[in-house]
């Protein structure tokens, strides 16, 4: 035994998942479907966590954003615009370029964040209807989001956080792009849900839109519905993506009305 | 008339003043070093410091919540974010009773528009491995603190660096935010079940009886013994600049990077060639800023470790 774990790469695992992964499955998920129940960091069913919103956090990009609503917390940073690599073909509208990556300690185990290959187009599919990419021709802008803890919701952070960047490197858009995410855990629905509550969760929804157009970018639909749940899940999310385009809004104002260093 | 005439007389002493400020601005993109040099003449840098001193420091404590210990550190524009997670492992059996570190620095794309995603900057394998060998040799951790079974089980601390601002002096940062998260680091409690895994143990559990006492009861912080700190210096003819922005030290080479420890000792010294050769005088007078700067960055941690600690 001593003989083999004298390879390189030592193998490693982290002590807490494997026993708390068994209580939880047998005691926790029945909470999840009574109908009367507390969330695990005591919010009301229908309530955001806190957002706390700032642009300028990165001071080599041109635009950048940080965003951290409860446990989730994400720096987005905004590129150009500027030359199109080489191998692209001419184009006479702009392009965007998104990229999502994690950190390694987002998640609670070490390297797991990066299962979501999918989260860089989601992005620039959720962005590129609200860029006017006519106004940078020929050029492109690149949006790098770097997730530093992943808290649940990651993915509608990241693009809220996203558009909020564009706007600080003064892209040209319809409007501020947000989104939000809403849970259905049995009877009950809950929205901007954390990492313990996407992992029992029947089905889920996304809605990313532009509030005050009230047009909708991108909307996700997964697991479990009914049409009545759709219909109510939807105008939670878009009454939601109402007011955190305001708290943008504020933000936004906040630094600019701030003096310049 | 008149008035027009006013009004364009307006302008022009608007444009007049704009032209100016045009004139630096072009003149330094133009010819930085020229730029550069015309500030050193009188011993004072294009954003007002003196020659030898580092930019405003900062260091937060407990940034990352699904990690064992981590520090953000702020040097000017400067930004890392540095998280240690513990694992598990079976030591190797050359050091039966030691753990193990594993340290790794990434640039992502969002640090720097000289970064691209799918391509790495070069400059990361590099700080990477510096971090690795100053850390590990200059006894900061104690590797026997981080065995739990001597033979059988064993800590291995994944310490990992992330550079969120490039803006120079890469690798002091790093270093310091590196420093920060281990005297940050809280050992998860932890003990042995059935099957001869470890796994982590709740206070409450620990409190209530109902699990035996935890294999590491009171070694649950590590003594941090001599950390290490960094000043990275620029030479520049008879010109030393410390603690270089990223705009410095792409004008101007010719890097010394010094690292000592809290005690003074010289644990590394770094110049990775560059256009002017150091003459003694030079080395010695880097080592001196360091020995100041080090001073600064201790007080700076404690500070950091006595807020954590009031909260």
């Amino acid at each position: 035994m001593a003989g083999k774990s004298s390879s390189v790469a030592p193998t490693t695992y982290s002590p807490s998942p494997t026993l708390k992964k068994q209580q939880r499955n047998n005691q926790q998920q029945p909470i999840f479907k009574d109908v009367d129940w507390v969330r695990p960091d005591g919010r009301a069913f229908q309530h955001c966590r806190p957002a706390f919103l700032r642009t300028g956090a990165v001071n080599s990009a041109s635009g950048s954003a940080y965003a951290e609503f409860g446990n989730t917390k994400v720096i987005v940073s905004v590129f150009g615009p500027r030359e199109s690599k080489k191998a692209m073909m001419f184009s006479d509208i702009g392009r965007l370029n998104c990229n999502v990556s994690y950190t390694t300690f987002a998640s609670s185990i070490r390297g797991q964040g990066s299962e979501h290959k999918e989260f860089s187009s989601m992005l620039h599919k959720a962005l590129e209807g609200a860029v006017m990419l006519e106004s940078f021709p020929k050029t492109t802008v690149d949006v790098f989001a770097l997730v530093l803890e992943s808290g649940g919701s990651d993915l509608p952070v990241v693009i809220s956080c996203a558009s909020l960047a564009l706007a600080d490197a003064g892209i040209m858009m319809f409007d501020l792009v947000t989104s939000v995410s809403v849970s259905c855990l049995g009877t009950n629905l809950v929205i901007d849900p954390i990492t313990e509550e996407e992992s029992y969760q029947d089905g889920s929804i996304m809605i990313t839109s532009m509030p005050s157009r009230n047009e909708v970018t991108q909307l996700t639909l997964s697991g479990d519905w009914s049409t009545p749940k759709i219909h109510e899940a939807m105008q939670l999310c878009l009454d939601a993506c109402l007011k955190l385009g305001e708290i943008m809004r504020s933000c936004l104002r906040e630094a600019t009305s701030a003096p310049h260093e | 008339m008149l008035d027009k005439r006013e009004d364009r007389m307006g302008v022009t002493d608007v444009s007049g003043d704009m032209a100016g400020e045009m004139e630096v601005d072009a003149f330094r993109r133009l010819f930085p070093l020229r730029f550069y040099e015309r500030h050193l003449l009188e011993s004072i840098r294009p954003d007002a410091r003196p020659l030898g001193k580092s930019r405003d420091t900062t260091v937060a404590l407990g940034a990352v919540a699904s990690a064992d210990g981590s520090a953000l550190a702020k040097i000017g524009h400067t930004t890392m974010l540095a998280a240690i997670k513990m694992e598990v492992m079976t030591p190797a059996s050359v050091s039966p009773d030691e753990g193990c570190i594993a340290i790794d620095f990434h640039m992502p794309a969002i640090c720097s528009p000289l970064v691209r995603p799918g391509r790495p900057a070069e400059e990361a394998p590099v700080i990477s491995k510096q971090l690795t060998d100053v850390i590990l040799s200059s006894g900061m951790v104690d590797m026997k603190e981080l065995c739990l079974i001597s033979g059988k089980a064993a800590w291995m601390a994944y310490l990992d660096i992330y550079c969120l601002d490039a803006d120079g002096a890469l690798f002091d940062a790093a270093l310091l935010s590196a420093v920060a998260a281990f005297s940050h680091l809280h050992i998860p409690a932890v003990s042995v079940n059935d099957e001869g895994r470890v796994v982590s143990v709740s206070e409450e559990q620990v409190e209530g009886n109902s699990i035996k006492e935890p294999l590491n009861k009171g070694k649950r912080k590590l003594t941090l013994s001599s950390a290490p700190f960094a000043l990275t210096c620029i030479l520049h003819k008879k010109y030393i600049l410390a603690d270089p922005t990223a705009e410095e030290e792409s004008i101007m080479e010719t890097l010394v990077t010094v690292v000592l420890d809290a005690t003074g000792r010289l644990v590394s010294f770094y110049k990775p060639g560059g256009a002017f050769l150091a003459y003694t005088s030079a080395v010695q007078d880097c080592i001196a800023l360091t020995r100041q700067r080090v001073k600064e960055l201790q007080k700076i941690l404690i500070e950091a470790v006595a807020d954590m600690e009031l909260d």
